[in-house]
């Protein structure tokens, strides 16, 4: 796979505060790589400098083979992307805005265009109102549509889903996967969620106060074989006590809250799930999830330097 | 650059605080207009008691005097106008969060910038011939017009009707480049804020601290009072001083000092150009974290 955007070295001071150190990366043409990191891990910053809106300290960036610091305007012409919050123009409609934001692009779609990208995000029967009237949802869409309006062959999209409801979100994901599978962009997404970069992102890069930690091919770091359960169930001590007594003692992790959690592979749930049927416990819920905290707890017990899983 | 500037001009004019500088122009002017078709008679009174020696005949009162006192008046409250403006081009950007987005797109920040800054030139451009239009013409309209006569500190200059339009086409160009002027400076003072409140007030507040030291007659501001912008800014009034003959009578078509306001002129536009350049070169290097 061709590399489109080559990060090298890449490192950011404000003052004395280092929020980029050293991070080194390369997102290939199809991926969708997550960007994934707790909040105030570097994120943001990073993808700042890949659009040049931030100045790296130290560093070099390629995008589409050409130094970003050299290119920067043809550099943009490959790129969409949403940073943030998709602040529009409120007294502006959504029609007007992606118009406007086009002709900023160097483009005049015809009106026919517009609706089509108003329609692909889902906005088209709100194109004439004024976007101080739109949801938090309907602006995100229509900062992807205004991303996506030149045309670019990446989409960099800083924390989509944040501030959107359960429908916004499946929204956003959906969006994402018809633009990596139908359009065929390479869209670079980042996030504080794992679940969310788990669900859409085929390659991922952790980062924790500004250090790269892990990048490699999502397979390899959603382990299905580290899958973390929680059990709810109707009496948790005696459950545990069971689970305790049981083929399932070496699974069983720290308890949290009113939880019962365990580590193991997805494929042993309805195994598990039979036996505390069987032993009479009424489950309520079994729920494989990762958590961030826990992953990065994972990744830097086993090595506190840059791991790279297989590609 | 066209294109970037007639999009910086479309955001402008959706905006409806665009339209309150012109409310607040026109109000202004027919407040002055109202007052003096009403009650001219006392103002013609007061203005030439301390000559009433004289005896004057025709219209005193007339278009030309009433436009020449609205200027008077207005070109004082006009920075506060063309600021409200040209202060929130980045600053506004920056508050609403379009900043970010917009910064994102394939052009450069220098060419982003000057396009900004010609947006506000115009708008400034816009608000001093609506200026023109309801001080001037609306006051030749409503008060006829005659010869021009103005009260100097020492002197009066009388001005043929047929020699003033063109002061005015002048005095109005000048005032373009003194307000102009003034946009630089507070589109300047918007990259360094996120608010628009910041750079309009900084705006004026360095106007009015300016422009006491510049009327201040202390030998020690001497020295930079003549590079001082606003220093400049009131120069439009040699438009209205001619030159006379050994009879002291006024010679028509004539400036007494023309090379006041070139000298005017020029440091004006040095200002435009240094404020402008400053920004540019400030705002390439800023880091957007907004």
């Amino acid at each position: 796979m061709q590399p489109v955007i080559e990060v090298q070295g890449l490192s950011k001071h404000f003052g004395t505060f280092q929020a980029v150190n050293d991070v080194s990366f390369t997102v290939l043409k199809g991926d969708v790589y997550g960007f994934l990191g707790q909040n105030g891990a570097g994120k943001s910053t990073t993808l700042r400098m890949l659009l040049s809106l931030i100045t790296p300290t130290s560093g070099t960036i390629n995008v589409v083979g050409q130094s970003l610091s050299n290119n920067r305007t043809e550099a943009l012409r490959q790129m969409g992307a949403v940073i943030e919050k998709p602040d529009v123009y409120k007294y502006l409609s959504a029609y007007d805005n992606l118009r406007l934001f086009a002709r900023l692009s160097g483009i005049k779609p015809t009106q026919q265009q517009l609706m089509q990208q108003l329609e692909m995000v889902g906005l088209a029967e709100r194109a004439k109102d004024v976007v101080k009237t739109f949801s938090q949802g309907m602006k995100q869409r229509l900062g992807i549509a205004i991303a996506l309006i030149h045309e670019p062959s990446i989409v960099i999209l800083d924390e989509p889903t944040n501030g959107l409801d359960p429908q916004g979100i499946a929204d956003i994901r959906n969006l994402i996967l018809r633009l990596s599978r139908e359009m065929h962009k390479t869209v670079v997404v980042s996030s504080h969620l794992l679940s969310e970069i788990e669900q859409v992102a085929t390659r991922v890069l952790i980062i924790d106060k500004g250090k790269k930690l892990v990048e490699g091919s999502a397979s390899a770091l959603f382990d299905p074989a580290q899958a973390v359960v929680e059990l709810t169930c109707n009496d948790a001590a005696n459950a545990l006590q069971l689970l305790q007594q049981s083929q399932w003692a070496p699974y069983l992790q720290p308890q949290r809250q009113q939880h019962i959690v365990l580590k193991m592979h997805r494929n042993q749930i309805p195994d598990l799930n039979a036996f505390l049927v069987q032993s009479n416990v009424a489950v309520y819920s079994l729920q494989p999830k990762h958590s961030l905290e826990d992953y990065f707890l994972q990744v830097t017990s086993g090595a506190q330097h840059v791991a790279t899983y297989q590609y | 650059m066209w294109q970037l500037t007639s999009i910086e001009l479309y955001k402008i004019f959706r905006r409806p605080r665009t339209y309150i500088s012109f409310a607040a122009i026109t109000a202004l002017i027919g407040a002055v207009q109202l007052g003096l078709k009403v009650d001219g008679q006392s103002y013609v009174d007061f203005m030439i008691g301390s000559i009433s020696s004289l005896e004057i005949e025709g219209n005193i009162l007339n278009g030309y005097l009433i436009c020449y006192i609205i200027l008077q008046m207005l070109l004082v409250q006009v920075p506060l106008l063309v600021t409200l403006i040209s202060a929130d081009m980045i600053s506004g950007e920056a508050n609403m969060g379009t900043l970010r987005l917009v910064l994102t797109k394939p052009f450069s920040r220098t060419q982003w910038l000057l396009s900004k800054f010609f947006a506000a030139s115009i708008y400034t451009l816009l608000l001093l011939t609506w200026m023109a239009c309801m001080a001037l013409f609306g006051s030749m309209l409503i008060f006829g017009t005659d010869d021009m006569m103005l009260l100097k500190s020492s002197y009066i200059v009388i001005l043929d009707d047929t020699d003033v339009f063109w002061r005015y086409v002048g005095a109005f160009g000048f005032a373009a480049v003194s307000m102009v002027a003034v946009a630089a400076l507070g589109f300047l003072l918007s990259i360094f804020s996120e608010n628009s409140i910041g750079p309009i007030v900084t705006t004026m507040s360095i106007i009015v601290f300016l422009t006491v030291l510049s009327t201040m007659n202390i030998p020690f501001y001497n020295y930079i009072r003549p590079y001082l912008f606003v220093t400049h800014m009131n120069n439009w009034k040699e438009f209205f001083d001619v030159q006379v003959n050994a009879e002291n009578q006024s010679l028509t078509g004539t400036i007494q000092n023309s090379g006041r306001i070139i000298n005017s002129i020029i440091v004006l536009l040095l200002h435009i150009v240094a404020f402008v350049g400053a920004a540019i070169v400030i705002f390439k290097k800023k880091d957007i974290t907004t």
